[in-house]
């Protein structure tokens, strides 16, 4: 049994420039927490120009309970610089704690120093820093190690712990790496306990952490989407990847440029995003699963080729990373924009399916079943992920590899359809049995005009609207196997299935999204389900959300509740074709309804509002950071 | 018409607070800035005590709120040390290496407990209680603790003993003569200082001294000259208080125990005033300089030198009629109060 006796919840960024060290001692704090057993989410947020200058802020969350979203405001704020860390002020809570080296390199000039400019409230310690570092390492480069050991002795961490974190992140450096970061740690520690007076509350003494020895046993992965996204992939039989680099895609190929070859794959790096795609499309009609990675920017150029995957019936998988739009935009900045794109993108009527993970570990779920999608039902597959999503790091239960028929998925013709092999068959799934080039006897046309049945030219308007019904046919049935809306706040009723109440996590599910249902072919049934034959209560307000801000809505209506504001959560991870009925369902049982999202008009809203056919409450920001549950909490509270 | 005046307060006490809020009522124009070494907004000192006893919470201790400072566009640089004052430049060195200039400065930086140098071998062994910062953990370890001892004899002093046998708690005073410095007590003040403690139920030890004290594991065996052995859970400290000016020194300021001050707050140095417990204020009356006791006194020469600083010409007035009440025992010590508009001459 879990037996916390105290409840840990902070938030710690560290602020510095690129180059100091900042990003790494985010990394090495959020390692060791997750080793303690604490839940972690962290990002970093540095500027948009090439990293090796600038502002640089590793934010982490650590709770002793799971964690949604990644928090608004910092508890802590570690100052390795000045002048950077002034303006990340504003994201520090009144009454927060500031660490700010009381020995800088060179004096202040009036109202520089971080110090001068913090609120009155904030609990303020000086530590030495470079001081400290250059009497443990002859230089000040440490100053970030000694930093985390004055966290690590004011806040009551274990400090041969923390020395083993930094010894396994510096592990095949040289030992006087090794050493001199060690020894920085423990100046920093020794100096805190020494000189340094306590005047807050945090305290990590007598916390029992989450996971307890028995589940720490199970393999925890310290990963971001990105990294995620490359690992699903590969686990999933991806052979084919094209692509051309762009923020914050740009890892997923870096990843799949070093494994896909040793998985017996190839990566394309293409002239542009317009071949990527063309290159996907070309290996998903010779018959191997293939995908291409992109940002807002790269998907407007791949737009024209999508139809083409819709039409020709070829499967292709694009992820687009969602960055502050339009056009170049703000490539460092997340934001939700591209839902119109995405879902509405392109000419003609053109169904595809998209899908936005919800949470990191989603992103694995979502890409396993994108190209198994993709793949059995012939067709074009966008996973929106979002700068946020790509980026933040979560440690999460290793998932499980997806079951054989969801990395081989195609529906071959058999040989009564050779016999005369109609590669378009009208069938009421709307899938056609597809012939990979070379099979005898499975030749056909695949071009981007209509067609008939053995994919001649067909332009007849019977013929365009049997195709095209069968094309939206396909919707109907990848309906069916997606993982169900996730709930909160609201006892389930017998539409809804994922239902996540706030003493629940996803549990038996690492992949967090229901795939393992589709393992077992239990595809839209509702693991979880409770039957709810009583009267459904009405909520105040419902809270309907998706992609990266989804976890924010759901962290909001838990936190409302303990407010004493009656109030539900929904997200789906399948936003094309969309569970309406399910919508419809939830949004009947909700006197107001509030959609939060990264984007200045509201598209999701917009596209909400046409399915559900009455008003609703948008909270929109575009600043660039994650959703936060405490603005959504706010915007309840007004409602 | 606006200033770009900058007034500086070092001191976020009574007489740090008074001379701003004065500042700020004549002059809605110049920036103010109060710096405090601790991180805590404007807090009662003599409510300590209670706060120790655990009859208010930390919430009781404020004077004022964050709030008033912002309405009033007074900055507070809480947490923040002066290393050194620099007169010829106007600047301050705050002890994180930045600069403030001033156009004007108050010293109002108060004093700081009075460690005997016989005492210095045990300083580590020793509880004093002259900050809110001194508290932290303490409260715990009082309400915790059965037994303590109070080395000293200055009005704190009294206060803590009957503050614990209230609670319930042994304790054992060693009366230090020279504890409520600069004054002696008479052996006549200390009999009758002893006489009037006998209902708190406290052991009393007079015409002794310290000897040893030794620590272990977390207790503490206290040993007098005479050979009287007692064990307690902490020893207190308090024999009076010094003024805190060591970051003045070496300025060019002239200082005594504390900073030489005239009866209208200035100090030997144009632009800079001081006030309150850090001040020594000159008394015509015996002609010689007098350090400051109390919250009221301090309140009245932070405004003195507040309107002063203005270009007014106040003076503080000694008030020979005050006497400190030490336990029954009339003590006669400097006092200011009352403002008076003096001439100028
Ligand atoms: C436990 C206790 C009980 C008391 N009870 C009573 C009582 O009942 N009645 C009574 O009249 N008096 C009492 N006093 C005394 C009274 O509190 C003081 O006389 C009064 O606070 C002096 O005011 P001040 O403004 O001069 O200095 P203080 O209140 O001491 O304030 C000094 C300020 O200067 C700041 N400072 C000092 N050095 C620096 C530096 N280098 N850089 C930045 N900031 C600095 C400090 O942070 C502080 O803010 C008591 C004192 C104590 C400790």
């Amino acid at each position: 049994m879990k037996t916390i006796d105290k409840d840990i919840n902070i938030v710690i960024e560290i602020c510095g420039s690129a180059g100091e060290g900042t990003i790494s001692a985010g990394e090495i704090l959020s390692r060791f927490m997750s080793a303690q057993g604490f839940e972690i989410m962290s990002f970093d947020a540095y500027p948009a120009e090439i990293r090796g200058f600038g502002k640089c802020v590793a934010h982490t969350r650590v709770s002793s309970n799971p964690i949604y979203s990644p928090g608004k405001l910092a508890d802590v704020l570690i100052a390795l610089n000045d002048n950077h860390a002034i303006s990340q002020l504003s994201a520090l809570k009144k009454g927060g704690i500031l660490i700010y080296d009381s020995q800088p390199p060179k004096p202040h000039e009036e109202d520089e120093s971080v110090v001068a400019r913090a609120d009155a409230e904030t609990i303020s310690y000086g530590v030495p820093l470079t001081m400290l570092a250059q009497k443990a390492a002859g230089n000040a480069r440490g100053r970030n190690m000694v930093a985390l050991g004055a966290v690590t002795a004011l806040f009551h961490l274990d400090r041969d712990a923390f020395t083993k974190s930094i010894k396994d992140r510096y592990g095949k450096k040289k030992q006087i790496v090794i050493d001199s970061n060690v020894n920085s740690f423990l100046e920093g520690f020794d100096w805190t306990k020494e000189n340094i007076e306590k005047e807050d509350t945090i305290s990590f003494h007598g916390v029992t952490p989450p996971q307890t020895k028995a589940e720490q046993k199970r393999e925890k992965l310290i990963i971001n989407g990105n990294q995620l996204v490359a690992k699903a992939a590969l686990d999933a039989d991806l052979k084919f990847y094209a692509g051309y680099p762009i923020t914050p895609a740009t890892k997923i190929m870096e990843i799949l440029s070093k494994e896909l070859p040793k998985h017996g794959g190839t990566l394309l790096q293409t002239e542009d995003e317009i071949s990527a795609i063309g290159a996907v499309i070309g290996a998903g009609y010779g018959g191997i699963r293939a995908m291409t990675g992109t940002s807002g920017p790269g998907f407007a150029l791949m737009t024209e080729f999508t139809g083409l995957s819709v039409m020709a019936e070829v499967p292709a998988v694009i992820i687009d990373s969602q960055r502050g739009g339009p056009s170049t935009g703000i490539p460092t900045k997340t934001e939700q924009s591209d839902f119109n794109a995405a879902v509405f993108g392109g000419t003609g009527d053109c169904p595809r399916v998209v899908l936005a993970p919800t949470d990191t570990q989603s992103c694995y779920g979502a890409t396993v079943l994108a190209l198994y999608l993709a793949e059995k039902y012939q067709t074009l597959v966008v996973i929106l992920l979002d700068f946020f999503l790509s980026n933040s790091i979560r440690n999460i239960d290793a998932p499980q590899k997806p079951a054989p028929d969801m990395r081989h998925a195609n529906i071959a013709p058999d040989p009564a359809d050779l016999a005369d092999y109609q590669r378009y068959k009208i069938t009421d799934s709307g899938i056609s049995p597809r012939a990979i080039p070379g099979t005898p006897g499975g030749m056909f046309f695949a071009t981007g005009l209509e067609h008939d049945a053995y994919g001649r030219p067909n332009y007849t308007d019977k013929g365009h609207l049997a195709m095209t019904a069968k094309r939206f046919r396909k919707h109907a049935s990848v309906l069916a196997e997606a993982p169900a809306p996730m709930i909160s706040g609201m006892a389930a009723g017998d539409w809804c299935s994922n239902t996540m109440m706030p003493e629940q996590d996803t549990g038996g599910d690492p992949s967090g999204t229901g795939i393992q249902g589709l393992e077992e072919g239990a595809a839209g049934s509702s693991p979880g389900i409770s039957d709810n034959d009583g009267p459904q209560e009405m909520v105040d307000i419902g809270v309907i959300s998706w992609g990266s801000s989804a976890g924010a809505a759901h962290e909001a209506v838990m936190t409302a509740a303990g407010e004493g504001i009656s109030a539900a959560g929904f997200s789906s991870m399948m936003l094309s074709p969309f569970p309406k009925k399910d919508l419809a369902a939830f949004a009947g049982r909700c006197k107001k309804i509030l959609i939060p999202e990264l984007n200045y008009r509201g598209q999701f809203a917009d596209f909400v509002t046409t399915i559900i056919k009455r008003p609703v409450e948008r909270l929109n920001f575009i600043t660039g950071r994650p959703m936060a549950a405490e603005d959504i909490v706010e915007k309840m509270k007004e409602m | 018409m606006p200033t770009h005046d900058h007034y500086v307060i070092i001191g976020n006490g009574p007489a740090g607070n008074a001379a701003a809020f004065t500042l700020r009522e004549n002059d809605p124009d110049a920036a103010i800035t109060i710096i405090s070494h601790e991180n805590i907004c404007f807090y009662s000192k003599p409510k300590l005590v209670k706060y120790l006893a655990g009859k208010v919470d930390e919430d009781a201790l404020a004077v004022r709120t964050m709030d008033e400072y912002r309405r009033r566009h007074i900055r507070l640089r809480l947490g923040q040390t002066v290393a050194h004052i620099d007169p010829d430049s106007q600047s301050l060195h705050l002890s994180h290496m930045e600069k403030v200039h001033y156009t004007d400065l108050i010293i109002a930086s108060g004093a700081r407990a009075r460690l005997l140098p016989s005492m210095k071998p045990y300083a580590d062994c020793l509880t004093f209680v002259t900050e809110f910062n001194d508290t932290r953990g303490l409260r715990k370890k009082i309400a915790d603790g059965s037994r303590f001892f109070i080395f000293g004899g200055d009005l704190v002093a009294f206060k803590f003993l009957k503050m614990l046998t209230d609670m319930g708690k042994q304790v054992t005073l060693l009366l230090y003569p020279r504890a409520f410095w600069p004054h002696r007590l008479t052996k006549d003040m200390q009999d009758a200082i002893v006489k009037n403690l006998a209902p708190t139920g406290a052991d009393i030890l007079a015409d002794d001294d310290l000897d040893t004290i030794v620590q272990d594991q977390g207790k503490y065996c206290v040993t007098t000259k005479q050979g009287v052995r007692t064990q307690a859970d902490l020893v207190f400290s308090f024999n009076g208080l010094i003024p805190e000016v060591d970051f003045a020194r070496g300025c060019g300021l002239e200082i005594d125990h504390g900073i030489l001050v005239d009866e209208t707050m200035r100090t030997s140095l144009e632009h800079i005033f001081a006030c309150g417990s850090c001040a020594q204020i000159y008394n015509p009356d015996i002609n010689t300089y007098t350090t400051s006791i109390g919250w009221p006194n301090a309140q009245v020469q932070g405004k003195v030198a507040g309107l002063n600083l203005l270009g007014e010409h106040h003076k503080v007035r000694p008030a020979g009629r005050k006497y400190f009440d030490l336990e029954g025992v009339k003590i006669k010590t400097s006092w200011w109060e009352d403002l008076e508009k003096g001439k100028d001459t």
